[in-house]
């Protein structure tokens, strides 16, 4: 293009138009752009419009041409520009209704239940397809139900106060040590309709109150699950066949049982009872200190005492209970060091071993 | 307990050839689990767990018989020979049923010889130093070897005849250990014409011991009521090697025996003279023997078993045993307190054959299953809700500082829900309400570093009275923090008390209580269970027709004064609705609130969304604006104008 009959300054901006039109980086930025180059008044285009008009005739021809050239050049840029331009604009504005599906989504809340309760529900869940159902009771009892009812002496040192929390101003009342007294209220509760229901049996999961300072493996509120089953000719094979059953649904279908003679009050026989290590399977390890078996529940025969006390005929009825220690078990299956964990609430700690069902 | 390997094996010969990890096992299985052994120098000592009702196992001998019983093998026999009992040499006077007998023997003293080593290293495996007083230390190896606690009184202290009574108010006793102990008509004396020697059963008293001086001895070996001792050894705090096996049951047969292995020591290894033995009291009589049927037997063993197994078995452990048709008579060893109910004896079959014979079956289902309870269900739902609402369940102590239960306790007195014997001020209240625990949880939450708290409890609230504390289940709820502000499309936000009203009014709360406000940013609620629904009885509720015709939303924005009731306006908007469009009305509830400085000064905007429906047609869209306009009015009415 001869630009020799064009002011400088106007082929000065039309050296710059490529660059100008390239860091025009948005349609606002192009309009200014336009005006400045062909917009009706005051632009470079409207400048040489203007000079066209007064040029001298001879050289209107030529200046004529060039000007055209400048003009088409301008606006064919422009254009272009613009199609670029409303093409970015379009193709944003699409991006910025859609994520992308890598960006981390919104979570529901997730909280957790407790472990302990979890442990307690399990076992709810665990037994229920044998007939039992939940009975709970208060953690303020007597001394009749905690004590007198499950057959154990008058002397007996568990009744102490070095034991067992006593209320200040009720003296008679107590803080159950143990889920047995339900036992008694349960028995005392079904003795009348015992025949029409053809015997009783449920679980009694719930927090135990004793007098043991707080440390690594004590705490003076914790939790047991009582289970107990009244029938007819019940003996200790259906104590066996019941936790067995119980302990491979809990533990998976290698989780022998093992009963050792021992000694409680309101049953006879009375024992405690081993289940094959879930952790090693027996072959030793630090869980159950390399015996390859962990004592996990007390058990045995209802004591004819605690039925004649309730009221049922142990000439006719027997039955069974067995009371697991929640803590003790829930720690040794997940190999918690340290009880206090359970009633220290870390909110990490309930997520990752509590969670959710 | 503690048991020397070697002591258990003089007891029972059979053991040489047994390892200690099977002599464990064994025990285990007889009901005697091993805590521990140890072994120093040449001596193993195992330490035993003994049940509290078997006071006869206490003692190497007691261990080996049933140890002898289940492995079918002898016991060695006692070295024992009997003294030649006379006439009593001075009085003893039993005055209580406490004391049925009392073996004793007086005996000069060589004083040349000692104890011998072999002894004195069994002592020391037992945890106990020889005094190198023969009289002393021969009755600590007696107790420990056989289990027949016995005592020595220096004869040249006493004054007068020896009388077991029950101590006066008011009379005093320092015994071994050097405490001068106040006495009680409850505690059980051995006593001279001066006063108490001995607290019976339990320990000597100081002015009567033997010492390196003492010239003669007067042996007591004697049987006491195991209440008698436990309550003594209680109320002093006292609990001896003695108190432990009298309190738990001694064998009475073992007085006089015990008493002659005494003084065959005394003259064996210090060459004393035995100047007379003989027994106050009398032996019991033998215990009534105990029927114990066939049929009660297999109940218990879950099968079958041979009576003469089972006699046989029995006969093993001490007891006399005959078959009467379908039934064993069986009296029970005088060492074997706890053996009384047919019960009991059919447990001894079971445990000498081994538990692990026991077959195992499922009990047949006699009748038919309850159902789990409502309240059971109800609060694991809630759990369960709540967990996946983001809370996490907490387990708290139950007994909390009065300090921190008082401001939860308005009108319930603290009194009535305190312990009388608390592990510490800070535990010593049963709690009027799960808060303040929730609060310490949060708070320890915080510090940890967590942005968001959302904890819950389900437990009892304590409430005092008059017949004692009484025990409501309730739910308790606690946020803090920031909520959102976790991903790209949810702004972090702080907790207000609506999100927790929310969260009440999701489980069902008709009307919650009050939000309450623990700490800056702690927000709390606590309801009991029984605001709660519970599970209904009806799986699928009664069916109710609804409406296929399309429902009408429109949204009101209304200009409102800041401190405007929405109840109020609720109410009257509500209704003017209910009275114009009947039951087309369905809803009316405020969906968004605007507080900006462009309104007007002490107004805010509500937007109310309310919503039509009819049950049989579309509705029109000028009916709707008419009621519309109702619900404007009486909105108007109190003071709100229309958002232009």
């Amino acid at each position: 293009m001869d630009l020799t009959l064009i002011p400088a300054d106007v082929a000065k901006a039309h050296q710059a138009f490529a660059s100008a039109l390239a860091a025009a980086a948005d349609l606002d930025a192009l309009m200014r752009l336009k005006g400045e180059y062909v917009g009706r008044e005051g632009s470079h285009a409207a400048g040489l419009m203007d000079l066209l008009k007064t040029a001298p005739k001879e050289q209107k021809r030529e200046l004529g041409a060039a000007i055209n050239g400048l003009k088409n050049a301008w606006e064919e840029g422009l254009k272009a520009r613009q199609v670029e331009l409303e093409a970015a604009k379009k193709r944003a504005a699409s991006l910025a209704s859609q994520w992308d599906p890598d960006l981390p989504p919104p979570l529901p809340a997730r909280g957790a239940q407790h472990p302990l309760n979890r442990l307690m529900d399990r076992l709810v869940d665990v037994f229920r397809p044998l007939g039992y159902h939940v009975e709970e009771g208060p953690e303020t009892e007597t001394e009749a139900h905690n004590f007198d009812g499950l057959n154990i002496p008058e002397d007996h040192p568990a009744r102490g106060s070095a034991d067992t929390f006593y209320f200040q101003e009720h003296s008679g009342q107590l803080l159950r040590t143990h889920t047995s007294p339900v036992q008694v209220r349960v028995l005392k509760r079904l003795a009348p309709r015992i025949q029409e229901l053809g015997g009783i049996r449920f679980l009694a999961p719930g927090r135990v109150y004793r007098k043991d300072e707080i440390d690594p493996t004590h705490s003076p509120m914790f939790h047991q699950v009582e289970g107990m089953l009244v029938g007819h000719g019940i003996g200790m094979h259906h104590l066996k066949g019941t936790l067995s059953y119980a302990m491979k649904a809990l533990f998976g279908p290698g989780a022998e049982v093992r009963f050792r003679p021992s000694y409680f009050p309101f049953v006879e026989p009375g024992a405690e009872v081993d289940v094959r290590c879930p952790l090693c399977g027996g072959a030793g390890c630090r869980v159950c200190k390399g015996s390859g078996w962990v004592e996990i529940l007390g058990a045995g025969l209802v004591h004819p005492n605690v039925l004649s006390y309730a009221g049922i005929d142990p000439t006719e009825w027997s039955g069974f209970a067995f009371g697991m220690g929640v803590e003790r078990t829930a720690m040794m299956v997940s190999q918690t060091p340290d009880l206090r964990l359970f009633f220290e609430n870390d909110q990490r700690f309930l997520k990752a071993m509590g969670g959710l069902d | 307990m503690l048991i020397e390997r070697r002591a258990l094996q003089v007891e029972l010969p059979v053991l040489s050839g047994m390892g200690t990890v099977e002599l464990s096992e064994t025990l285990a299985s007889l009901g005697f689990p091993v805590d521990a052994v140890e072994s120093k120098d040449d001596q193993t000592v195992l330490e035993v767990d003994i049940t509290a009702n078997r006071g006869d196992a206490l003692s190497h001998r007691g261990m080996a018989r049933d140890l002898a019983a289940r492995l079918n093998s002898e016991l060695a026999p006692l070295f024992h020979v009997p003294l030649q009992e006379g006439a009593a040499l001075f009085p003893v006077r039993l005055e209580s049923e406490a004391c049925p007998c009392y073996a004793t023997a007086l005996l000069d003293l060589g004083g040349h010889g000692s104890t011998p080593k072999e002894v004195v290293a069994f002592l020391s495996s037992m945890g106990s130093t020889a005094k190198h007083l023969p009289a002393v230390d021969a009755s600590n190896e007696l107790l420990h070897r056989y289990g027949h606690p016995t005592h020595a009184f220096d004869f040249d202290t006493l004054q007068g005849a020896v009388i077991v009574r029950w101590a006066k108010a008011g009379e005093t006793l320092r015994t071994l250990d050097g405490v001068d102990r106040k006495l009680t008509g409850e505690d059980l004396v051995i006593a001279d014409e001066r006063g108490p020697i001995a607290l019976a059963g339990v320990m000597g008293g100081d002015a009567t011991k033997v010492t390196a001086g003492s010239k003669r001895v007067l042996l007591e070996s004697a049987y006491f009521d195991p209440r008698v001792v436990r309550r003594m050894a209680h109320r002093h705090g006292l609990h001896s090697d003695a108190s432990h096996r009298f309190g738990r049951g001694a064998d009475p047969a073992m007085a006089p025996v015990a008493r002659d292995l005494l003084a065959a020591r005394l003259q064996a290894w210090e060459g004393a003279v035995l100047k007379g033995a003989w027994l106050a009291g009398a032996l019991p009589a033998a215990p009534q023997p105990v029927s114990l049927r066939g049929a009660t037997l297999n109940r218990i063993a879950g099968e079958t078993l041979d009576l003469g197994e089972a006699k046989a078995l029995l006969t093993r452990l001490g007891c006399q045993v005959e078959i009467r048709e379908n039934a064993l008579e069986v009296r029970r060893p005088s060492w074997r307190h706890d053996l009384s109910l047919e019960e009991d004896f059919a447990e001894e079959v079971l445990r000498l054959r081994g538990f692990d014979l026991i077959p195992s079956a499922l009990p047949p289902l006699e009748g038919s299953p309850l159902p789990l309870s409502a309240s059971y269900l109800q609060a694991r739902n809630v759990a369960r809700r709540l967990a996946h609402a983001g809370f996490h369940q907490t387990v708290t102590l139950g007994f909390i500082s009065p300090e921190a239960d008082a401001p939860f306790a308005e009108g319930n007195a603290a009194e009535g829900r305190t312990l009388g014997n608390p592990l510490g001020r800070e535990y010593s209240v049963m709690r009027a309400s799960l808060l303040p625990s929730l609060q310490a949880v949060a708070e320890a939450n915080v510090r940890q570093g967590a942005r968001e708290v959302k904890l819950f409890e389900i437990g009892p609230a304590y409430r005092s009275t008059s017949q004692g504390p009484q025990e409501e289940p309730v739910v308790a709820l606690l946020w803090a923090g920031q909520v959102g502000g976790e991903d790209f499309l949810t702004k972090a936000r702080p907790v207000q008390a609506a999100d927790l009203l929310g969260v009440a009014k999701d489980l069902g709360a008709a009307n919650p209580n009050p939000v309450k406000e623990l700490a800056p940013g702690l927000l709390a609620l606590e309801m009991p269970l029984a605001a709660l629904p519970q599970i209904e009885d009806r799986i699928i509720p009664r069916f109710a027709p609804f409406s296929r015709f399309p429902a009408v939303e429109r949204d009101l924005s209304l200009l409102v004064d800041l401190d405007q009731s929405y109840g109020a306006l609720v109410e009257a908007t509500e209704k003017a609705l209910r009275e114009a469009a009947g039951a087309v009305f369905q809803s009316v509830g405020c969906v968004d609130v605007f507080r900006h400085k462009s309104l007007p000064t002490g107004r805010q905007a509500w937007l109310l969304r309310l919503r039509f429906q009819a049950m049989d047609r579309t509705l029109t869209s000028e009916e709707v604006d008419g009621w519309v306009r109702q619900a404007l009015e009486a909105a108007q009415g109190l003071g709100a104008e229309l958002r232009a």
